[in-house]
C-alpha cells in the first residue's frame, strides 16, 4: 500500500506543475514563483552577449539625459523624462522607431533613415554632436563610425528629370565615372546620345572622354569648386531602369544614394496649377511636421509618411498638392477611394472641378487644361491588356506628362511589380507615399526604400491618442475554449482542412461574441463591426444573430444600402464584414470591433482593422487624458485557446505592440451565469453545429480570396494570377503552378520544347 | 478481490484530455496507455507514458505560440 501511496502523491504534485505549465499560456502570469524565474535566465543565456551593455560609459550627468545609445546602431529613449519631445523628434529625423510602447521607446540607425536625415538638412557632424549631448553614455566607435560612412556621400548624385528624361548628375565627374564602372548603371546608361547642356549646365560627358582624360577631369572639377561654378556633369539613363540603378547606388554596393529633390519653385517648364488650400484646412501638428519633412528646403523631396489610419492622411496629401502647385497624379487601390479622394480634394483645396479628373473604369473623364489633378487607380495605370479607346487616349496623356507630384495612396499594398510599372510609365519630380501600416509579410517593404524613396516621418500612435486626434482604443484577446467534441475533431489528421473551420465555429467562441454584441449594443448603445475571414463562419454567425452581412461578391448597390443603414438607422447597429472590409471603408460611426477569425498572421491586417474605428470620437475634452471616457472604440479579437489561432493571434499583434499599444487577456466570456441567454447552450445544438461545420464542403470553409489581396497570399505562398485560364476557372492548384514556374526542372523543359508558336500567346501571355 | 493497478492520475482542463485520449487513439492498440477515462478533465494512464504526455504537450503548445523573431 505504501508504494501506491508514494506514486500518488507524486503524480498528485507533477500534476500540479502541469497545470501550471498550462497557466504559463497566460503570457503574464502573475502566479510565477521563484524557480520558474530561474529557468527563464538560463533561457536567455545565450542572448546576453549581444545585449551586453555593460562595457559602455555612463556619463557622470547621465540621470538629465534621454537617450542610451548602444551598439549595433540601437538606440532607447525614455519617455519620461523631460528631455522626451525634443529627444523624439531628433531621433525620429535620423533613426527608424522599432518598438514604441508606453515608457521606453526603441530606435534603431539604419542608413536608409540616415541618408533621410541628411537630406533634410541635417549634418553627419551635428547628428553625433546631438546624439552625444543626448545620450546617458559615451557614443560607441561603431555608430560614430557608422554614421559617418552612411552619410558622408550622401547628395553626391543627383537624379533629375528633365524634358521626361532621367539624368544622373553629379558635380564630381570622378564619382560618376565611379558609378559607371558599374555593370548595373553602365547597361543602364544611353550611351548613343550624349546629352549636350542646354540651360547653362556644363555637361556631356561620355564614358569614353571621362576613361580617356581622367586626370584632367579631376583638376576641372577641383577648379571648378574652387571657382563656386554651378558645373555639373551628368549623363541620361534609360527610365526602366531607374530603379535598379538607386538600387546600385544604395550602401550595401556603391554607397553613393541617389539625391532626388524637385526644385518647384524654379521650374518654369511646367504648367502651374492654380490651387490653393482653403482657410478651413488646418493641418494638425503632427501634419505639419511631416510635411516640413517632405519641403525641408523648400524643394520637394520623394519619401513616405507614415501616419495611422484616421490621422488624415488625406489632408498631408492634398497640402503636398496644393504646395507643389503642378500637376498631379493621385493613385488609389480602387474606385471607392478615388471617389473619396477626387472628394477630399475639393474639400480641402480651391481647386476648382474642371481641374479634377478621374479616371477609372466607371468614370473616364478627360483632361482640361494643363495642369490638372488626376485621380485614379493602380490597376487602371499598370493594366497590361487591351484597352478601350478613350483610356488609351488618357493613358498616353499620363504617360506624356511630366508630372509634378506622383501621390501613393496606401503604399503597402501594392505589389512591387505593379508599383515599378506604374513608376516606369509615369514621370514624376517627386513622389509621395501614404501609409499607416509599413509593414508586409513578404519582406518587399524595403524595396519602397528606392521604388518611392525613404520614411519621411512616422507618427507615434500613442502620442496622437494621447492629443485627442485618434480615439483611444482597448485592445483584448477574448480567451474562449475549444469544447469538447470540436477540439476532439480538430485533432483528428483527417479533419485537417477544417481545422480553421473547427476553431472559428467553436460555439464557445460563438457565445462570447453574441455576450459581446449584446453588451455593447444594449448597455453602451455602440456600433459594432464584426469581422470574419472565413465565409462560413461569416454567414452561419450572420444569420443566427440575425445581421447584415457583405463580402466579396455583394453588389455594390447591396453593400451601399447596408452601409447606409448601418451609418443611419438606430435599429441596425451591427454589421458583419468579411476582409473586403480591412481596407479604406470609411465608417466613422463603428466605435467597436470583434474579430471572430482573421487571415493567418498578417499584423497589416490587424493593423487596418484597428484603423476602422481609429477615427476620433465624442468631444475632443473627453477624449484628451483624463477626460470622461478612458476609452471609446473598443478592439475585440476572439481566439480559441490551444488551437492554431494563438499563434496567428500573437503575430498579428506585433506591429500593434510596436506602436505601443497591449492586449488585455480576458478569459471569462461569456460569463458563467449567461447560460441559456444565449445560443449554443446545451450539447445537443453545439453537436448539431459541429455536423454542419464538418458537412460543410471543403471549399465553403476555406477563405475568401479576393484579387487586390498580395499580402495574404503571400502568406499562403499560393499567388493567383490574372492572366492565367485555370485561375479564372477556379481549377489553379498547385501542382499546375508548380508545372508553371519550373519548379521541376524536368517537366519545365518537357513543356518548353513542344510548345507550337500558335499556343504562345495562351499559355504566356 | 480487489485489484490494484499502478499508474498516474492526470488532472487537466477539456482540450489538454482530448489531446491525450487522441494521442492515445492514434497509437497500436497494443501501445495504449489510457487505463481510464474517468470524466472530461481527469485520466488515469500507466505510469510510464508520463514523460512522452509532457513532451507531446510541450511540442504541441509550442507550434500554437508565436515567438517574435529577434
Amino acid at each position: 500500500m505504501s508504494e501506491r501511496g508514494r506514486p500518488n502523491k507524486k503524480t498528485k504534485h507533477d500534476d500540479q506543475k502541469m497545470k501550471k505549465i498550462q497557466n504559463e499560456e497566460a503570457l503574464y502570469s502573475d502566479d510565477d514563483t521563484g524557480d520558474h524565474d530561474g529557468i527563464y535566465f538560463e533561457g536567455e543565456g545565450g542572448a546576453v552577449e549581444e545585449t551586453d551593455f555593460s562595457k559602455l560609459e555612463l556619463k557622470a550627468d547621465h540621470a538629465n539625459r534621454p537617450l542610451w545609445a548602444c551598439g549595433g546602431g540601437r538606440i532607447f529613449l525614455e519617455t519620461f523624462s523631460p528631455l522626451y519631445k525634443q529627444a523624439s523628434d531628433f531621433l525620429i529625423a535620423i533613426a527608424e522607431p522599432v518598438c514604441r510602447p508606453e515608457s521606453m521607446h526603441e530606435y534603431n540607425l539604419t542608413p536608409h533613415s540616415l541618408y533621410a536625415a541628411v537630406s533634410v538638412g541635417l549634418e553627419t557632424e551635428a547628428i553625433i554632436s546631438v546624439l552625444n549631448k543626448l545620450s546617458k553614455t559615451k557614443l560607441p566607435e561603431d555608430m560614430i563610425s557608422f554614421i559617418y560612412a552612411s552619410t558622408a556621400n550622401y547628395g553626391k548624385v543627383k537624379l533629375v528629370l528633365k524634358k521626361n528624361r532621367y539624368f544622373i548628375e553629379s558635380p564630381f565627374p570622378e564619382v560618376l565615372k565611379k558609378l559607371l564602372q558599374d555593370g548595373v548603371i553602365n547597361g543602364a546608361r544611353f550611351s548613343s546620345e550624349p546629352y549636350c547642356g542646354a540651360d547653362g549646365f556644363t555637361v556631356g560627358k561620355t564614358s569614353g572622354e571621362l576613361e580617356a582624360g581622367h586626370g584632367e577631369l579631376l583638376n576641372e572639377a577641383e577648379s571648378a569648386a574652387a571657382a563656386e561654378e554651378k558645373e555639373t556633369h551628368s549623363f541620361e539613363i534609360d527610365p526602366a531602369q531607374v530603379e535598379n540603378v538607386k538600387q546600385r547606388c544604395l550602401s550595401k554596393d556603391l554607397n553613393y544614394p541617389m539625391l532626388e529633390e524637385y526644385d518647384f519653385r524654379n521650374d518654369n517648364v511646367n504648367p502651374d496649377l492654380d490651387m490653393e488650400l482653403k482657410p478651413h484646412a488646418q493641418p494638425r501638428p503632427y501634419q505639419e511636421k511631416s510635411l516640413s519633412k517632405m519641403f525641408g528646403n523648400g524643394r520637394a523631396r520623394s519619401g513616405i509618411i507614415v501616419l495611422p489610419c484616421g490621422a488624415g492622411k488625406s489632408l498631408v496629401g492634398v497640402s503636398a498638392a496644393a504646395r507643389i502647385k503642378k500637376s498631379c497624379l493621385c493613385l488609389a487601390t480602387n474606385a471607392v477611394s478615388v471617389d473619396q479622394w477626387a472628394f477630399q480634394f475639393k474639400l480641402w483645396s480651391t481647386i476648382r472641378d474642371d481641374q479634377i479628373c478621374r479616371f477609372t473604369s466607371d468614370s473616364k473623364e478627360a483632361f482640361r487644361g494643363n495642369a490638372v489633378v488626376v485621380v485614379t487607380t493602380y490597376n487602371m495605370i499598370a493594366f497590361g491588356g487591351k484597352r478601350s479607346e478613350e483610356s488609351e487616349k488618357i493613358i498616353e496623356e499620363i504617360r506624356n506628362r511630366e508630372w509634378g507630384l506622383l501621390l501613393m495612396d496606401e503604399v503597402h499594398v501594392v505589389p512591387a511589380n505593379m508599383f515599378r510599372k506604374v513608376i516606369s510609365i509615369t514621370k514624376s519630380h517627386c513622389k509621395l507615399g501614404l501609409t499607416a501600416t509599413l509593414v508586409r509579410e513578404d519582406e518587399k517593404i524595403t524595396d519602397l526604400n528606392f521604388l518611392i524613396g525613404p520614411k519621411l516621418y512616422e507618427a507615434n500612435w500613442l502620442d496622437l491618442v494621447r492629443g485627442g486626434f485618434i480615439a483611444n482604443v482597448q485592445c483584448a484577446e477574448v480567451w474562449c475554449p475549444m469544447t469538447k467534441e470540436f477540439f476532439a475533431k480538430y485533432l483528428q489528421k483527417d479533419n485537417s482542412k477544417k481545422k480553421q473551420a473547427l476553431y472559428v465555429m467553436n460555439p464557445n467562441k460563438f457565445r462570447a461574441c453574441e455576450f459581446l454584441i449584446r453588451f455593447h449594443e444594449e448597455q453602451r448603445g455602440d456600433k459594432i463591426i464584426v469581422f470574419a475571414d472565413n465565409l462560413f463562419a461569416l454567414t452561419e454567425y450572420a444569420m443566427k444573430l440575425r445581421k447584415p452581412m457583405f463580402y466579396g461578391a455583394t453588389s455594390h448597390v447591396e453593400r451601399t444600402k447596408i452601409l447606409e443603414a448601418f451609418k443611419t438607422s438606430k435599429n441596425l447597429n451591427t454589421i458583419f464584414l468579411s476582409k473586403v472590409g480591412d481596407n479604406s471603408i470609411d465608417i466613422p460611426e463603428a466605435n467597436v470591433i470583434i474579430q471572430i477569425s482573421s487571415h493567418a498572421g498578417s499584423r497589416r491586417q490587424e493593423a487596418q482593422r484597428l484603423g476602422r474605428i481609429l477615427r476620433a470620437k465624442g468631444k475632443l475634452e473627453d477624449r484628451m487624458a483624463g477626460g470622461k471616457e478612458e476609452y471609446n472604440a473598443f478592439f475585440y479579437s476572439l481566439v480559441s485557446t490551444d488551437t492554431q489561432e494563438m499563434y496567428y493571434s500573437t503575430k498579428r499583434q506585433q506591429f500593434l505592440i510596436d506602436q505601443g499599444y497591449s492586449f488585455k487577456v480576458i478569459t471569462s466570456l461569456p460569463p458563467p451565469d449567461a447560460g441559456s441567454s444565449l445560443s449554443y447552450s446545451t450539447q445537443q445544438e453545439q453537436l448539431s453545429l459541429l455536423t454542419k461545420v464538418l458537412n460543410a464542403g471543403d471549399d465553403l470553409v476555406g477563405l475568401e480570396q479576393l484579387e487586390e489581396d498580395t499580402d495574404g497570399m503571400a502568406l499562403q505562398n499560393d499567388r493567383r494570377s490574372k492572366r492565367s485560364m485555370s485561375a479564372m476557372s477556379g481549377a489553379d492548384g498547385n501542382v499546375y503552378k508548380e508545372y508553371n514556374s519550373g519548379r521541376h526542372k524536368s517537366s519545365a523543359q518537357q513543356s518548353k520544347k513542344p510548345k507550337h508558336p500558335i499556343f504562345k500567346t495562351r499559355f504566356v501571355s | 478481490m480487489v485489484n490494484a493497478i499502478k499508474g498516474v492520475f492526470i488532472s487537466c482542463d477539456i482540450p489538454m484530455a482530448q489531446f491525450i485520449v487522441n494521442m492515445n487513439n492514434g497509437l497500436a492498440p497494443s501501445q495504449r496507455f489510457i487505463i481510464h477515462v474517468l470524466d472530461t478533465t481527469h485520466l488515469f494512464v500507466q505510469p510510464q507514458v508520463e514523460q512522452m504526455i509532457r513532451a507531446a504537450i510541450a511540442e504541441f503548445r509550442d507550434q500554437n505560440s508565436y515567438e517574435k523573431p529577434t
